[in-house]
């Protein structure tokens, strides 16, 4: 009987032993080397062992029974030293044992960050039983657990370690939890479960250090951040362990190179799972180890087949954790989405489709039509015919008519249509039979529709299919096409939903889309940081590029600079600073503009931080007369030089505007302060315009001098300059607070009227202050001169990625 | 396998029965009375009005009840429980929205001997406490039980909440991983089954069986998930976790069993939304002598259902 020799009592390995003994049971006398102290066992359930629902046993796929009964020779516990390939023999701690054929199935080694501290004891990976019993023995002791790696496995130990009773913190160094297989929706629905289970979850979050003296006492981040430990659990990833191979002469790369028999660079040594490479791939799920196994138990009774890599997908098991995800869903040309959102049940699905095909797939929260969505990936079916009801699954395929309402249509009476208040089809369709004929009825008579709103597009077509062409659906003046809620509508539900991140917006108010569009993501950045300034983080890719380039990008692609002249005042020095930066770079144009300020046009983009570096080490900072925000305050001399001035108009213009630099707000803002009615700053035609009288202040706001034309309405008349300037900021913040994005204050004043924002800010004095309050929140994080931030932090992307003019090398 | 393999041993619960709505009153709808037919004559006369004795008191109240001390008490069934030493019961009402589909009544017999835990633990300010428990002769966890709080994902009850699933954990008392494990095991509790017990209104309840080698609650668990979202229009359901004295690991992640409604005793539980309690010489029993299969209704929806046999 031939020799076989087998490396690694893993999960590939276990397959291909019962293959072999299916296919030729006498074929080999097999000898099985295990550096662990134990056989085969179903290492993906190593999770639910360390949770404690599953028990060790449950998960062992081979016994002394089985292996006794197959005529294996276990050497467990006995590391391979070396591999002699000339005398063909596995040198083993305990001797040598020949073979005809081997396999190497030695399966892979956690990769382990090379940071300082990663060797203190409680420091462990996530790879086999060892480990999960070391994370059990620090569980004992509750105490705290860091668990760097926001992937599968890393959420596995997790929702393990705290279901053990540990405080956990995931740390992941990306966006968003489990990047590889889940977009930013799916990842938000994960992290707010895992958050529900008192795991804390920290995305972009770098280890600069693991913390301890005899053992670990924490984990400190890039950011300085500090987190106290009594475990951490490294679960960053794997990499093939190719030590024993390489050391024989075995061909290695990243892994063992086989070919499609599974044979390596030696005709009689094969390799099966993690360790190996094939045609330049790695290989880290189940599935394919196991079409391996297949192959590798062919070659070995000399039975041609070929291992060819198939779709994987992947599951997650926490329990009550409910995803999918399978094939390619990264966004790219002619590709498009289908997705399903039910904000109640906290469901997402998202198909990525190109030329007919589905080629990817995310599901969070109902996998129950997995499968299927997988067959269609892996069989690359035309999916052309069922194109409107595709994401509804296989029940409503075949046969289905292209109708986009025959879903509603095909829905039971019983079916829930709006989840915040529980109303069914059925309710719906009663109360409609009962006479309530539109959208405002049905919210009147059921109350659907009538809490997030989110349903009422379902609402409106199930009035459509009951009233069938007595019922006009109407156009929504919604957002854009990922939504059919208004902007009014999602300002309301960010602030009453708490909803905190773009992701959150996505799944809780139903975005028809994955990730949003050009129209919803900037509106929705803006809404984000205003209402929640602390929790938000602003999100430069959802601005337009003037905003992410802070200077107005011209028609020829250079850019303008435009330094802030507090209240339109300047300096010999700052203009000296000025002149010089126009002659150092070059500037062709320089301009005086409306607003009091000196924009200098046709700076080249790659000169950005060289010029504002300049600018600001002659005390400038960035006008932002880019920006959705306070653009300028335009004043007039004032008291101190002007016959008729009654006030110090250019005190106050700079103390205003230097109250509220840097806020972003719906549309851009201008100010302006005249000294008296004379209004030479012409302050009733900005969005908020003083001017000064005797008396004190005249304080106007919802003026326009652009496309339309209107005086300010005046706010109020106050004594002091500390009222007006109260009323400016309560004023702006209002504004931030509740008007549409890229509504100026005029159009917002319109549709809110004038005595609604007056109730707010000039009788209740309460609001009035805590509106102030919120705005001095908002400017402790956003009141940042954006220049001096990109010139220390980002200087090299403003450098361009080629020089196109230099000529070729000969 | 904790497990315990002697099918001749006592076990924790003595009777189990199931009772349904008929108009303003609870019926008996199946019980396992274990051969004590005194106590099954008496309690097949018996019906109850909201508020009445122990069921009825679980559909006044929406909330598990657990009654430790029948004398003196509002239970209804007191001498014919004496009579056949019965001494504690549990009820658990089964609510589909706010409708009561049904209570499931199961009762216990106290000696020095019977070691096991039946615990109702409700939420409050996101930590689950103990709002009752009856634990038989297994008193010092009792104690450590009720001076344990859990939080949202912590232990089994804290795990299950979170989750909002059934959950089957294993060795219990193994040293390090249940967070009562020392008294756990000390009393011998080795498989915990833990299940949330929706009601109207606010509260979260989560019910915990937990059971011991020589006086187990079951010696087969199983708990299945009929979740749209899991199985689809298909509708039916599947076996997500369970484990059996003789089978070992019930659970395939391969081959993943599944019944349609009405298709055996877990699909009788599918179909009609109430418990089974079925003994005897019943097909689907799997070799034993009982089972209690006990749906729960999440959003209303028919979500899982848990079944134990003895």
């Amino acid at each position: 009987m031939k020799k076989l020799v087998v490396i690694g009592a893993g999960m590939a390995s276990g397959r291909v032993l019962e293959h072999l003994f299916e296919a030729d049971p006498a074929a080999y006398d097999v000898t099985l080397f295990n550096a662990e102290p134990r056989g085969n066992y179903n290492r993906i359930m190593l999770s639910p062992v360390l949770s404690g629902e599953k028990s060790f046993e449950e998960i062992v796929t081979h016994d002394d029974d089985w292996y006794a009964q197959n005529n294996v020779t276990c050497r467990f516990g006995e590391a391979v030293t070396g591999i002699d390939r000339d005398r063909k023999v596995v040198i083993g701690a305990n001797g040598e044992v020949e073979y005809d054929k081997l396999v190497i199935a030695t399966g892979s080694a956690p990769f382990i960050i090379p940071v300082p501290g990663k060797d203190l004891p409680g420091v462990v990976a996530f790879r086999d039983l060892d480990d999960v019993d070391k994370m059990k023995e620090a569980a004992g002791g509750r105490g705290r657990a860091v668990v760097i790696g926001g992937g599968l496995l890393g959420l596995e130990a997790a929702a393990a370690l705290r279901l053990q009773g540990m405080d956990v913190t995931v740390l992941h160094l990306m966006g968003h939890l489990m990047e590889r297989q889940l977009d930013e929706s799916a990842g938000f629905l994960l992290r707010r479960d895992l958050e529900n289970r008192g795991i804390e979850v920290k995305c972009q979050a770098s280890t600069a250090e693991i913390l301890g003296t005899d053992k670990v006492e924490g984990v400190k981040l890039t950011d300085d951040t500090v987190i106290p430990a009594d475990l951490v659990v490294m679960a960053v990833g794997i990499r093939p362990e190719t030590t024993i191979a390489k050391a024989a002469g075995v061909e290695v790369g990243r892994g063992i190179q086989v070919d499609a028999q599974m044979l390596t660079s030696d005709p009689d040594i094969l390799s099966v799972g993690e360790c190996v490479e094939f045609n330049g791939q790695l290989f880290g799920l189940v599935a394919p180890l196991y079409d391996q196994a297949k192959v590798v138990a062919a070659t070995l009774t000399e039975y041609k087949t070929e291992f060819v890599p198939k779709e994987l997908s992947t599951k997650l098991k926490v329990t009550g954790c409910d995803l999918f995800s399978a094939g390619d869903f990264a966004d790219g040309e002619g590709r498009e989405d289908i997705v399903f959102r039910d904000p109640a049940r906290g469901i997402y699905k998202r198909l990525v489709i190109e030329d007919n095909k589905v080629i990817g797939a995310v599901f969070y929260g109902d996998t129950a039509d997995s499968n299927w969505f997988f067959g269609l990936i892996k069989d690359g079916t035309d999916i052309s015919e069922m194109r409107e009801t595709l994401i509804f699954g296989p029940g409503f395929q075949g046969g289905a008519t292209a109708d986009p309402m025959a879903a509603v249509a095909a829905l039971p009476l019983d079916a829930e249509i709006c989840g915040c208040n529980g109303v069914s089809k059925g309710q719906i369709v009663e109360a409609i039979q009962g006479g309530a004929t539109d959208l405002a009825a049905i919210k009147a008579v059921t109350k659907a529709s009538a809490s997030c709103g989110t349903c009422t597009g379902l609402v409106e077509q199930v009035l459509g299919v009951t009233l069938g062409d007595d019922f006009v659906i109407p156009a929504a003046q919604s957002m854009c096409g990922c939504t059919d809620l208004t902007h009014e509508e999602v300002r309301r539900l960010i602030k009453s939903q708490e909803l905190k991140s773009m992701a959150a917006v996505h799944q809780e108010l139903g975005w028809k889309t994955s990730c949003g569009c050009h129209v919803c993501r900037p509106a929705l950045n803006f809404y984000l940081l205003a209402d929640w300034p602390v929790e938000y983080q602003d999100d430069p890719q959802s601005r337009f590029i003037n905003e992410r380039k802070h200077a107005n990008i011209q028609k020829d692609g250079t850019y303008s600079v435009v330094p802030r002249m507090w209240g339109g005042m300047t300096t010999p020095d700052e203009l000296r600073a000025i002149a010089d930066a126009a002659e150092k770079y070059n500037v062709p144009t320089v301009h005086v503009t409306g607003g009091q300020r000196i924009d200098l046009l046709g700076v080249k983009g790659e000169d950005l931080p060289d010029i504002w570096a300049d600018l600001n080490k002659a005390g400038m900072v960035s006008g932002h007369a880019y920006a959705k925000g306070l653009r300028t305050v335009k004043t007039c001399v004032g008291k101190d030089h002007c016959r008729f001035g009654t006030q110090d108009s250019t005190g106050l213009g700079i103390k205003l505007e230097k109250k509220l630099w840097g806020s972003w707000s719906p549309h851009k803002v201008k100010l302006a302060v005249s000294g008296c009615p004379r209004n030479c700053a012409e302050a009733t035609c900005k969005d908020i315009g003083v001017v000064c009288v005797d008396s004190g202040y005249q304080i106007g706001v919802g003026g326009a001098a652009g496309m339309d034309v209107k005086e300010t309405e005046r706010l109020a008349d106050v004594a002091s300059e500390q009222e007006a300037i109260d009323l400016a900021t309560a004023f702006m913040q209002l504004y931030r607070e509740n008007a549409k994005y890229l509504d100026r204050p005029y159009k917002w004043i319109a549709k809110v009227g004038l005595d609604w924002v007056k109730e707010r800010i000039v009788d209740d004095l309460d609001e009035r202050r805590a509106l102030i309050e919120r705005f001095e929140l908002s400017q402790s994080i956003y009141q940042k001169d954006p220049w001096a931030e990109h010139v220390a932090e980002i200087a090299d992307t403003y450098k361009p990625l080629a020089d196109f003019q230099l000529e070729a090398a000969e | 396998m904790d497990l315990a393999l002697d099918a001749q041993q006592r076990t924790f619960i003595s009777v189990a029965e199931v009772w349904v709505p008929s108009g303003d009153k609870l019926v008996l709808e199946s019980g396992n009375y274990g051969g004590l037919n005194a106590f099954a004559a008496a309690s097949g006369k018996e019906s109850f009005a909201m508020g009445e004795g122990l069921p009825g008191k679980a559909w006044a109240e929406a909330r598990p009840v657990v009654l430790k001390e029948f004398d003196g008490s509002y239970f209804k069934r007191t001498e014919a429980a004496k009579a056949v030493g019965l001494t504690a019961a549990v009820a658990i009402p089964v609510f589909a929205g706010d409708d009561l589909k049904a209570v499931l009544v199961v009762i216990c017999s106290d000696d020095d001997e019977r070691i096991g835990a039946i615990e109702v633990w409700k939420e409050k300010d996101d930590l689950l406490m103990l709002d009752d428990g009856y634990y038989g002769a297994a008193k010092h966890f009792e104690w450590v039980s009720q001076h344990t709080h859990f939080p949202r994902g912590q232990g089994l009850p804290g795990g299950v909440l979170a989750a909002d699933t059934p959950m089957l954990m294993r060795d219990l008392g193994s040293g390090y991983k249940f967070i009562r494990s020392e008294s756990a095991g000390k009393a011998g509790l080795t498989t915990g089954l833990g299940l949330p017990v929706p009601v109207p209104g606010d509260d979260d309840f989560v019910l915990t069986l937990l059971s011991a080698r020589g006086t187990p609650i079951a010696r087969r668990f199983e708990i299945w998930d009929a979740r749209a979202a899991k199985v689809g229009k298909a509708g039916g359901a599947v076996l997500i976790d369970g484990i059996c004295a003789r089978e070992g690991a019930l659970w395939d992640e391969d081959k993943t069993r599944r019944v349609s409604a009405w298709q055996g005793l877990i699909g009788r539980v599918l179909g009609t939304g109430i418990p089974v309690v079925e003994s005897g010489n019943v097909p689907g029993l799997a070799g034993y002598d009982s089972l209690v299969a006990l749906p729960i209704h999440s959003d209303n929806e028919l979500s899982h259902v848990v079944a134990w046999y003895c």
